[in-house]
């Protein structure tokens, strides 16, 4: 898979290449948003890593251009944190996904892993992640026979780290994903939560499901 | 007393030696031209003659001397009245505004002048300070990216001993911390620099404060706090949603961190005389009463014997002031140590509840 990251601090692009390469990523850099464009329209890639601030041309304003082009290579954002803004025009103007700044560096492999995939994402409605289902219309959660009552915060925060089953996902992308805060609350709330879950959906089962990855997260995958 | 009175008395009393010497002068040069046959009389008569001069004359005019004196200083120090107005309203944030000028060229006029001159180079200050942090804030959050970037892929290094992994990772942790700090600091700047945009809409603040309610109580529990939503009456404000969550959350999250074990929590939301009110109450150590005025200063942290084993950076209450300032609201802190401390919100509410 081949991957283009723009973004124009030098030692930032350098660790994303480095962790993409190790997970066998063949990666191009780019750090100014006239150059990405160039390179996107001239070689093909199967995902860009695109970083909002960039001089030349913002990142925004690349990926309009780019859809404009009828090039609809996957694209991850990456955006400051509080930019809801920006995030939400991201989005209208195609992005694939975006990663709020400073990220984890598993998480961003997982996304752009993630972004190869896209299309082929299951938007079904029961989600199944070993012997753990979740029925998003009846809000419903089964494990072994047993049944789980979630609060609405439950089921949205089940929800997502099922939909990302086996990818890593941070603290911050939680909180704006599953809570919809665009800023760090500087609480334990993630953690507090994902411990009560963890009581709901693993307590009383020899697996295991939902791991904490220390220093960068949570995952559940089997 | 005002300049205006005081230069008004010492013009009238002015007046008064100078007729006085008036008075003296016309007695003499009246006892002069007598002839010497009316001698017997001179006195007497110079006397009377002097006194009419001194009643009709002298008088009126001091009289008239001291209104026109008074009339003249009120003129002469209106600019300076008008220019202590004017003063009155600068402060921090309008520093780059100036105060209009006569330029007639007198000495007021040089006054404005030389006062506009200050002004504005208070405000490349203020400005400079503003834009260092703004730079700073921002310049901090790269290298911390990198570091943190870096530190994850040294973890993921192979043969490393579990000291090691446990070092990284505590560096780690340390790192996120820095990380909330230059946040939440980026934040206010931001916000000083007029430059965080809240995109406002009709917002109920009830559901908010129910939704925000629900995750206090989550956060209680690990405390074992009780937890009690006393009163969320139906109101609507015009809020940014994003920035009045954040509000709530700093406010309850503060209400958890610097609780007693054991304690309570009572949130309620009320709507009257036009105002939506919200108060948080907890129960804890709170803040001594000369420390309260400094609560929403940036980096306070209150009795650092109390808490230094809370995690938090002292901006929370400073962002919550900032959000409810930045919604035409209002924060105030009460305290009494031990007992109750109360954060009290205000908002002004729009309309009817539908």
């Amino acid at each position: 898979m081949r991957v283009l990251v723009v973004e124009d601090e030098s030692k930032t692009a350098s660790f994303i290449r480095k962790a993409l390469q190790a997970e066998g990523f063949a990666v191009d850099v780019c750090h100014r948003g006239d150059e990405a464009l160039a390179a996107a329209a001239h070689s093909s890639f199967d995902g860009i890593v695109l970083d909002i601030m960039l001089p030349g041309r913002d990142g925004l304003s690349v990926l309009k251009q780019l859809r404009s082009q009828k090039i609809h290579t996957p694209v991850l954002l990456l955006s400051a944190r509080g930019a809801v803004n920006e995030r939400v025009e991201g989005l209208n103007a195609g992005a694939d996904d975006y990663l709020p700044k400073p990220f984890v560096i598993a998480e961003l492999v997982a996304r752009v892993r993630a972004l190869g995939r896209r299309g082929g994402e299951s938007k079904s409605t029961l989600l199944q992640v070993a012997d753990l289902t979740l029925d998003t219309i009846s809000h419903r959660a089964q494990r072994g026979g047993k049944t789980f009552d979630l609060t609405a915060r439950e089921f949205r925060l089940l929800e997502f780290l099922m939909r990302s089953a086996g990818r890593i996902c941070g603290r911050m992308s939680i909180i704006e994903k599953v809570w919809d805060y665009d800023f760090d609350p500087g609480t334990n709330l993630v953690d507090v939560y994902v411990r009560r879950l963890r009581e709901k959906i693993d307590e009383g089962f020899e697996s295991k499901l939902l791991h904490t990855v220390r220093g960068a997260g949570y995952v559940l995958r089997e | 007393m005002k300049i205006r009175t005081r230069l008004t008395l010492w013009y009238a009393a002015i007046l008064i030696v100078s007729l006085a010497a008036i008075g003296a002068e016309s007695f003499n040069e009246i006892a002069e031209a007598l002839q010497p046959s009316h001698r017997h009389h001179l006195w007497e008569h110079a006397f009377h003659e002097t006194g009419e001069i001194i009643l009709w004359v002298g008088l009126p005019a001091i009289i008239l001397g001291a209104l026109g004196g008074w009339w003249l200083t009120r003129k002469a120090l209106a600019p300076v009245t008008a220019l202590t107005e004017a003063v009155e309203k600068i402060h921090e944030r309008n520093l780059s505004e100036q105060l209009p000028r006569t330029r007639n060229g007198d000495e007021l006029d040089r006054l404005t002048e030389v006062f506009n001159a200050m002004t504005a180079r208070l405000d490349g200050s203020f400005q400079r300070i503003r834009e260092f942090t703004l730079h700073a804030s921002h310049e901090l959050k790269t290298p911390l990216t990198v570091m943190r970037g870096e530190l994850e892929m040294a973890l993921h290094e192979e043969k490393l001993r579990p000291a090691q992994i446990e070092r990284l990772l505590s560096q780690i942790d340390e790192i996120e911390r820095l990380a909330k700090i230059v946040d939440a600091l980026s934040l206010l700047t931001r916000a000083d620099a007029g430059q965080i945009p809240l995109n406002f809409e009709t917002v109920r603040l009830d559901d908010l404060v129910r939704e925000s309610f629900a995750d206090t109580k989550i956060l209680a529990q690990s405390h074992s706090l009780h937890v009690n939503l006393a009163a969320c009456e139906e109101v609507s404000i015009s809020g940014d949603r994003h920035r009045l969550r954040q509000l709530l959350l700093n406010l309850s999250d503060n209400a958890v961190k610097y609780n007693r074990p054991d304690g309570a929590i009572t949130v309620s939301l009320h709507r009257n005389d036009g105002l939506a009110e919200l108060k948080i109450a907890n129960t804890g150590a709170g803040i001594a009463a000369e420390l309260q005025p400094r609560v929403f200063e940036r980096f306070f942290r209150g009795d650092p014997s109390h808490n230094n084993t809370i995690e938090g950076c002292g901006l929370g209450l400073s962002i919550a002031q900032w959000i409810a300032l930045a919604h035409q609201g209002s924060i105030q802190f009460a305290s009494e140590p031990d007992k109750l401390t109360v954060v009290t919100v205000r908002f002004p509410a729009i309309g009817a509840v539908p």
